[in-house]
């Protein structure tokens, strides 16, 4: 649709066929431009269809529409469409109980469907403890619908998701790596809204991870832990309330993605022996960031032996196939393969050396489009010797993290080009310590029993 | 029953000012047609099918191609944007396939 308008801005008419599926996002991509009557023609071909007989029954249905969508006359709507007046959101927007709160929150399409905590002045108030900079502090705009992020809309979000103060910094850091994510293929405005499902990924490195009880350890992507289940469950509320990235509308993932709900934890730095993320991408040690890709897949295998042969043999052989590559590897792994001299580096070059695909299906997965251009999906369909599945050794990024147990776990997906927007320092206020210690003992207590 | 005044978690937005489309062409014979092709699978078969229906309809129109298979990306953004905008010179409307 946005192709569409920079030609009706060259004085061009223009008509886009669109899958019925995708209407609502069609009208709203028009709407966000500024070009409300934007014509368009809903048909039945097929998302992605390579059935020629499919494409063709869907066309056929549709050419008169497509002939008259370019000649027939503007109506006065259409050559000048008349602006709504767009009213300010009342800041205070409802006052009820517990289940009314929840209820209207749920009904206006503010909410994941949870229940939320009421973000109350208080309860934002107390949130906003947890940064130096005041609530109408402006970070920038949101893309799908460019809305004004300020710190007071994170923390309203925030407390929503049930967040604790501490955790402030960590979604104003969070927050400004979207806004500032990679434009096209490889940032938040694909990864955020396509039908690929994918879930933004977080990791949390430095001090701060410990400090406000991100879990690395035993079951650290299942539920449990507040702070690796609240960070990825705000973070996706600020993408829907101040993104404007609402499922089936401007989100069109296909299946979903449950990781959607949160997707957070932090690198095991104390346990691991090489140098954490952050440290790899140009930060000190001592600084705090957190890294952002966005995989739509989740993996588990154990390794075939735990020497360093038999657990790159495993992650080779079980790797999916995806753009972007993390591997999470345990403490215990991880220290076997150091002792037998495999830094991360080392690592990445057995991948791209031992995971091989036949040419032929590197064309069939991700062959978007005709011509093909280097990169995934680069190999020649008559090629019929193996090839390496991936290109660039830095589209693998390895993590230390999990608990005791032999498992292997691959997160695989989109993420940014090598070089561009992942990763954002995590800024904390002055009286960090004073905070840190005051939550830093809401954790949960196991009864024996 | 505790009552919770609340705010709102949705953000401001800057409205767009609303722009109208452009002017149609009056009729399809003898004019040039572009047909502009995205980043989905989809869309070269679906324009070809659209092509072959409309060159039996409009004998004397003429048709263009353009690719774009950069995914979400426009054209005017990429590098083809000089090849692009010198297209869009040279046709008399635009086709687009495919979402999704």
């Amino acid at each position: 649709m946005y192709e569409s308008i920079t030609i009706e801005e060259r004085n061009i008419p223009t008509v886009s066929l669109v899958n019925y599926g995708f209407l609502n996002d069609a009208e709203s991509a028009s709407r966000a431009k500024g070009m409300p009557y934007l014509r368009y023609i809903p048909t039945n071909v097929p998302c992605e269809s390579s059935v020629i007989f499919d494409i063709e029954a869907g066309i056929d249905e549709v050419m008169d529409k497509i002939v008259d969508a370019i000649i027939r006359p503007l109506s006065p709507e259409e050559r000048s469409p008349e602006q709504k007046e767009t009213s300010k959101p009342q800041r205070i927007i409802y006052k009820g109980s517990l289940e009314e709160v929840n209820r209207h929150f749920y009904t206006h399409g503010w909410s994941d469907g949870m229940p939320v905590i009421p973000p109350t002045e208080e309860a934002v108030a107390e949130m906003l403890t947890g940064t130096d900079l005041p609530p109408d502090h402006f970070l920038g705009k949101l893309q799908s619908r460019n809305g004004k992020v300020t710190i007071e809309k994170i923390a309203v979000n925030a407390v929503m998701a049930g967040c604790l103060p501490t955790y402030m910094p960590v979604l104003i850091a969070a927050t400004q790596n979207l806004i500032e994510s990679e434009p096209g293929f490889n940032g938040y405005t694909t990864f955020g809204f396509s039908t690929g499902s994918w879930a933004p990924f977080w990791v949390i490195n430095g001090p701060v991870a410990g400090q406000i009880n991100i879990n690395n350890s035993s079951g650290a992507l299942s539920p449990g832990n507040i702070a690796n289940a609240v960070i990825g469950r705000a973070i996706g509320l600020i993408i829907k309330n101040l993104g404007g990235v609402r499922k089936g509308v401007e989100d069109m993932g296909t299946m979903g993605n449950p990781m959607k709900y949160t997707l957070v934890i932090s690198e095991n730095e104390k346990e691991s022996p090489w140098e954490p993320l952050h440290v790899e991408l140009g930060y000190k040690r001592e600084d705090s960031t957190i890294t952002l890709s966005f995989p739509n897949c989740y993996l588990q295998h154990i390794p075939y032996t735990s020497d360093a042969e038999g657990i790159l043999m495993a992650i080779a052989d079980n790797m999916p196939r995806g753009m972007r590559y993390n591997i999470i590897i345990t403490p215990a792994h991880a220290k076997n393969l150091m002792r037998e001299g495999y830094d991360k580096e080392k690592i990445r070059k057995y991948i791209v050396e031992n995971k091989l695909v036949t040419a032929k299906k590197m064309v069939a997965f991700m062959g978007m489009g005709p011509v093909r251009e280097k990169g995934s999906g680069s190999k020649s369909a008559g090629e019929t010797g193996m090839v390496p599945l991936i290109d660039d050794p830095r589209f693998i990024r390895l993590i230390v993290a999990g608990g005791p147990g032999a498992w292997i776990s691959h997160l695989t997906g989109g993420g940014a080009t090598p070089g561009k927007k992942e990763i954002q320092k995590i800024e904390l206020p002055i009286n960090w310590d004073d905070l840190v210690a005051r939550y830093r003992n809401i954790v949960p207590e196991y009864e024996r029993y | 029953m505790n009552t919770y005044e609340v705010l709102s978690p949705w953000a401001e937005a800057d409205s767009i000012p609303w722009r109208g489309i452009s002017e149609r062409i009056s009729d399809l014979s003898g004019k040039k047609i572009g047909l502009l092709v995205n980043s989905k699978r989809t869309a070269e078969p679906t324009l070809k099918a659209v092509e072959n229906r409309l060159r039996k309809k409009f004998p004397d129109a003429s048709f263009s191609w353009f690719y774009n298979l950069k995914a979400n990306e426009i054209a005017i953004t990429t590098n083809k944007k000089g090849d692009f905008e010198k297209w869009l010179d040279d046709v008399d409307t635009v086709i687009n396939a495919y979402g999704d």
